[in-house]
Formats: structure tokens, sequence, C-alpha cells
């Protein structure tokens, strides 16, 4: 199946603390849910590889931080992301009031101007909503993106969160490209060596 | 191999960190904040130099800012684990877990940590002994990783 592998997309996750950002990641790459999910300390990373539309592609997934004292630094991994999650929660208003400057912050920091934008509403299981699904809506139609409602706790909506975005990635001229195995460059030499392997290592 | 140990400070981020850090430094009052972030590029650069700095500049906040304990160890354990100083990462880990034993984010880190030292490990094995394949199946390496220990040798 790696051998199959399309390309590696980097995707971006950010929002307000507490809004569940690091719940999806998890349901989505472990299929699991913690009550108890403590605050992301900096940025976190998960990769899950995908097949969307019999594209095969890897995820390179960044979990950052909402709380406050993390915002200086989250912001450099914003760098070559071809998708971001913008998330706020639908039982907390100020939390989806805070998304434009989210949008803003996105807008300085991606290098990628074509970058796709995802709102997504977490949290819907919950009795109490704050903010309609219209309103939402309407919110992500004025600022071109794409919207999505989920529940890391039941499932719903999660799995075609990423599958939906991806997908518009991939339907993105010149956003990303199929030579590009990896996203973290940790050497300069890392991808000749590579390619070099294909070819000396079929015999095992 | 992607994941959090692997991942680079960008030069540019690193360099405006410093300056702040230095602007207070030169003034004697140096925050906390300035000092943790200029230590989270610093632990992740590609020289080891910078990676020791960023060590000891976490070390001393935390002694000195306790609110920040859980993050400073976080950074510690990615510092030394970066420095292939695995025993110290993983005793990072581990104080931070006595506290927070179900922290997803540092049983995850734990992991990572534990993988590249296995790896670390193989190759380093492999690169003294001559039969890669025989000490990659005696351990039960995969294929991929067989494969690319091979490659390294030719
Ligand atoms: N009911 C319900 N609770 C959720 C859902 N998603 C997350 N939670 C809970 O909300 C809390 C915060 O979730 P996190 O995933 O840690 O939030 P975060 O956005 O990653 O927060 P930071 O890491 O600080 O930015 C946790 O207690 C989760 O269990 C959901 O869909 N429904
Ligand atoms: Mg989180």
């Amino acid at each position: 199946m790696e051998e199959n592998i399309l390309t590696t997309l980097k995707i971006l996750i950010i929002g307000e603390s507490g809004v569940g950002k690091s719940s999806l990641l998890l349901r989505f790459t472990q299929d699991n849910f913690d009550p108890e999910q403590t605050l992301t300390i900096g940025v976190d990373f998960k990769t899950k590889i995908l097949n969307v539309d019999d594209n095969i592609v890897k995820l390179a997934i960044w979990d950052t931080a909402g709380q406050e004292r993390f915002r200086t630094l989250t912001p450099s991994y914003y760098r070559d992301a071809q998708g971001a999650i913008l998330v706020f929660d639908v039982s907390n208003y100020s939390t989806f009031t805070r998304l434009g400057n989210w949008l803003d912050e996105l807008d300085i920091y991606s290098t990628k101007n074509n970058i796709i934008k995802m709102i997504v509403g977490n949290k819907i299981d919950v009795q109490h909503r704050e903010v309609s699904r219209e309103e939402g809506f309407a919110f992500a139609r004025r600022y071109q993106t794409l919207y999505i409602e989920t529940s890391a706790k039941t499932k719903d909506g999660v799995q075609s969160a990423f599958e939906e975005l991806v997908r518009k990635i991939i339907q993105t001229p010149g956003l990303w490209d199929s030579f590009q195995n990896d996203n973290i460059h940790v050497g300069g030499n890392d991808q000749r060596n590579k390619s070099g392997c294909t070819s000396y290592c079929t015999l095992t | 191999m992607a994941d959090i140990l692997a991942e680079t400070v960008h030069p540019d981020d690193l360099k405006k960190f410093e300056k702040i850090y230095h602007e207070q430094l030169y003034k004697n009052d140096v925050t906390p904040k300035a000092q943790f972030d200029y230590s989270w590029c610093l632990v992740r650069s590609k020289y080891a130099s910078d990676i020791q700095k960023g060590i000891i500049l976490l070390e001393e906040l935390y002694r000195t800012h306790e609110e920040g304990r859980r993050d400073y160890l976080y950074y510690l354990a990615i510092g030394n684990a970066r420095l292939k100083e695995y025993a110290k990462a993983l005793g990072h880990v581990k104080a931070f877990l006595s506290i927070e034993p179900g922290n997803q984010q540092v049983l995850t880190l734990q992991q990572t940590i534990k993988k590249k030292m296995e790896k670390d490990g193989l190759l380093g094995m492999a690169l003294a002994g001559g039969t890669l394949l025989a000490i990659g199946a005696a351990i039960g390496v995969g294929i991929r990783l067989a494969k690319a220990l091979l490659c390294t040798k030719i």
C-alpha cells in the first residue's frame, strides 16, 4: 500500500482551546475518544494513510495547541500546509466568533495561497447548541471555506470531514505534487536515497 | 520517517525568538515566555549545540517557573531524544506520566522515542556486522527496514 501513495499532504488543525481538535484527530486516526483528553502542549503530530476516490494519500497532520501561551510559535507550523481545519465548538458561541481571527492568522502565515480551508463545527452531540447549523454554514460561505459538522464523541462526520478536505486538495491544481514523498526534510539528500532504494531493493 | 522528532525549526523562527530572548537578556529581564519560545526553537534545531542550549534553558525554567513544568518536561524529552539521549528523554516522559498517566500526547511521544531507539540500535548493529538480512530476520524487523539497511550498505 505504501508504494502506491500518490503524495503526502500537510494538514493543519487550528482553533480555540477545548473545541476538540485533538479529539477529532484521535477519532480519525485511532477511532477512539477520551472524555478526559488533556490540552495539547505546543503541537502534536499524527499520520494516516487515506484512500479517497482511489487516490491513496498520506496525511501528515499537525494538531496545534489553542491555549494562548503557545500562540507565538504555532503559526510556524502553518508553512507549506495544503489544508487547514478550523474547529469551533457548536455549544460555545465565543469559539465561533473567534473564527475570524483564525482565518486572518491563516492568511498571514500560510505559505500556499490556494490552501484549502474547512470550518468544522464540533460537539454536535451536546444537547444545548449555541451556534446553529445555518449560522455556521453562512459564515463558511461568506469566507468561501468548506463546512462540516462533527462529533468526535459519536464519530459523526469525522471521517467525511477529512475525506472532503483531501478530495478538494487533490482537485486543486498546483497545490500538491506527486514527487513529494515526505513533508519533513531532515537532510538534503534524503529524497535521493529513497529513490535509489527502490531500484536496488527489489531483490528482497 | 515523519514524526515529531524529525521536524526541524525554520531558521527565520530561530532567529526571531533568539533576538527577543537576547534583547531581554541584555536588559537583565528575561520572561519565562521568551525563554520558553526560544528553547522551543532550539530543541528543534538541526544542530546538536543548539539543542543542548535549549535543554539548558528548559532545565532552568523547570527549576524556576513551576506553572509551566509540564510544557518544559515535554520539550526536554523531545530535545534529549533528538540528541539520542534516550535514557534521559524517557526519564522526562516518565516523570510527566507519573503526574498525568493518561496523557495521549506524551504516551505517543514515548512510543516514538522507543521506536527511534529500536531503529538506531538496529542500524548500529547492522553497520557493525555483515549479515544484514540474518540480523533483520532474527529481530523480526519488517521487510521495509531490511530494505533500507541493504540500501545504506550499497
Ligand atoms: N461531548 C463532546 N465532547 C468533546 C467532543 N470533542 C471533544 N470533546 C471534549 O472536549 C474537551 C477538549 O477537547 P480537546 O480535543 O482536548 O480540545 P483541543 O481543541 O485539542 O484543545 P487544545 O489542545 O487546548 O487546543 C475534552 O474533554 C474532550 O473530551 C465532542 O465531539 N463531544
Ligand atoms: Mg489539543
